[in-house]
């Protein structure tokens, strides 16, 4: 039953329509979860006692850089199910996310710097998770380039899947670059071992905003697989019906 | 043995494939004193910045056409249809490269780290962090290149850039660790250890790239 479920929903068309379906409810709970959050987080969570009020980045922050790792472990996971199984929407998928998971990486790089000018009193160190965090950047730029080089689709899907299941070596080193050297950057706040270090008053609009975050980054993949799809299968006699 | 007979040959007959990035390592190196207004005991400052990079680029110049010419020819497509295994071509291809480009850098960088720094016991502790890094270097530039293996290779080597840059965190760090006597063998083992796995994957991977052109 599970083969038969991959199957079906592998099948580009199923998967649009699906999408269909579901976007609707995904979105507008994504913005109510996000909204909710960000304004429990801003208005109603105490100040830091070191931070003061530039603590509250955090709700954008956080999320955009957990995401921007998150979107590349996708990728890598996507490539493999290609590469493997030879399923076509998970190269689809691959060139879906990639501009969003360039967009995020540089919204965290972006906060992080503005969060950096008060904490730090820099806006920009080379220290390892900022680094590391600039090489997803400049790695998501490089793998739609790459993409967009080539003109034979099928060529550029394997050669891009390669591509991203080698750069995920990056994942971990970011993961768990606060850990290895001594970096500016703090250490998890959040982790599965552990207890968090955070107040609850603050980590709960902090979760709601991972989540809500996370809804509203998944909208955009699928709005951005609808489109690849489209693009790469509109020769196909149910685009033209779909259409 | 037939395979590194023939690689060997044809590259010692490519003079200007594998000269030219030693070269343009020599120019480097000599040019950064002449661009620089420090005294002699303050070169050292960002010698070994320079050294490094200097390795990156020298490897990703030697990189360039490394599989260009077989790939017009048809020597890849044969290689493709015969049992020969593809992995083993690109791992002697990289071994030749590197024992033209990569070793003689390597020297080069111990001559120059004695010539600027005038210590030998620093100097003899740069020569293994030369020779496990322009290979590491190596490898990724071929990975880069056998990516964009017809549409030039700057492309290619951009994108592969980026796994180069952590290599590049932990020489810096390692020369650190000299200055200050301390871990320099854990550094060199932590290179050898990725080397270890470069070693295996890369040539597995650029093969797989390589059927992907060819098909």
């Amino acid at each position: 039953m599970i083969k038969k479920f991959i199957h079906q929903f592998a099948s580009p068309k199923t998967y649009l329509f699906q999408v269909n379906k579901f976007y609707n409810y995904i979105f507008f709970i994504s913005v109510f979860i996000y909204i909710s959050s960000i304004a429990w987080g801003l208005l109603f969570t105490p100040e830091d006692f070191v931070q003061g009020n530039s603590f509250r980045i955090i709700y954008l922050h956080v999320p955009a850089s957990f995401i921007s790792q998150s979107l590349y472990a996708a990728m890598a996971v996507s490539s493999i199910v290609y590469l493997v199984w030879r399923v076509k929407l998970a190269a689809y998928l691959v060139i879906a996310i990639a501009p969003i998971g360039a967009m995020t990486t540089f919204i965290a790089l972006i906060s992080g710097s503005i969060w950096g000018i008060p904490t730090w009193g820099t806006w920009w160190q080379w220290d390892a998770r900022i680094t590391s965090t600039l090489i997803l950047f400049i790695m998501y730029l490089g793998l739609i380039s790459f993409h967009n080089s080539f003109s034979n689709y099928e060529k550029a899907d394997k050669l891009l899947s390669w591509l991203v299941i080698v750069g995920a070596v990056n994942i971990p080193i970011i993961k768990k670059s606060v850990d290895w050297w001594s970096t500016l950057h703090q250490s998890a706040s959040i982790t599965l071992t552990n207890k968090p270090s955070i107040d609850p008053s603050m980590l709960y609009p902090l979760i709601g905003s991972i989540i809500g975050f996370f809804g509203l980054i998944l909208c955009l993949v699928l709005l951005s697989s609808k489109n690849q799809i489209l693009i790469r299968e509109k020769t196909k006699s149910w685009i033209k019906d779909y259409v | 043995m037939k395979i590194i007979r023939l690689e060997f040959l044809k590259l010692k007959k490519k003079t200007r494939t594998w000269l030219g990035p030693v070269l343009v390592f020599w120019l480097m190196m000599i040019a950064y004193p002449l661009t620089v207004e420090f005294l002699q005991e303050k070169l050292e400052v960002g010698f070994f910045s320079v050294l490094w990079i200097a390795i990156l680029i020298s490897m990703m110049l030697a990189t360039e056409d490394i599989f260009l010419e077989d790939f017009n020819d048809g020597t890849l497509e044969q290689i493709m249809i015969k049992t020969s295994s593809f992995s083993t071509l690109v791992s002697v291809k990289i071994l030749t490269y590197w024992i033209f480009v990569g070793i003689p850098i390597s020297i080069l960088s111990f001559i120059f780290s004695f010539g600027t720094t005038e210590d030998l016991a620093l100097s003899l502790m740069i020569f293994p962090l030369s020779i496990i890094s322009s290979y590491i270097f190596l490898n990724l530039f071929v990975m880069g290149n056998a990516l964009s293996l017809n549409k030039g290779s700057v492309l290619g080597a951009l994108v592969t850039m980026p796994l180069a840059l952590p290599v590049l965190i932990v020489l810096g760090k390692s020369i650190i660790a000299i200055q200050l006597n301390i871990n320099y063998l854990g550094f060199i083992f932590l290179l050898l250890g990725c080397l270890s796995i470069i070693i295996v994957t890369v040539p597995l991977v650029v093969s797989y790239i390589i059927k992907a052109h060819l098909e």
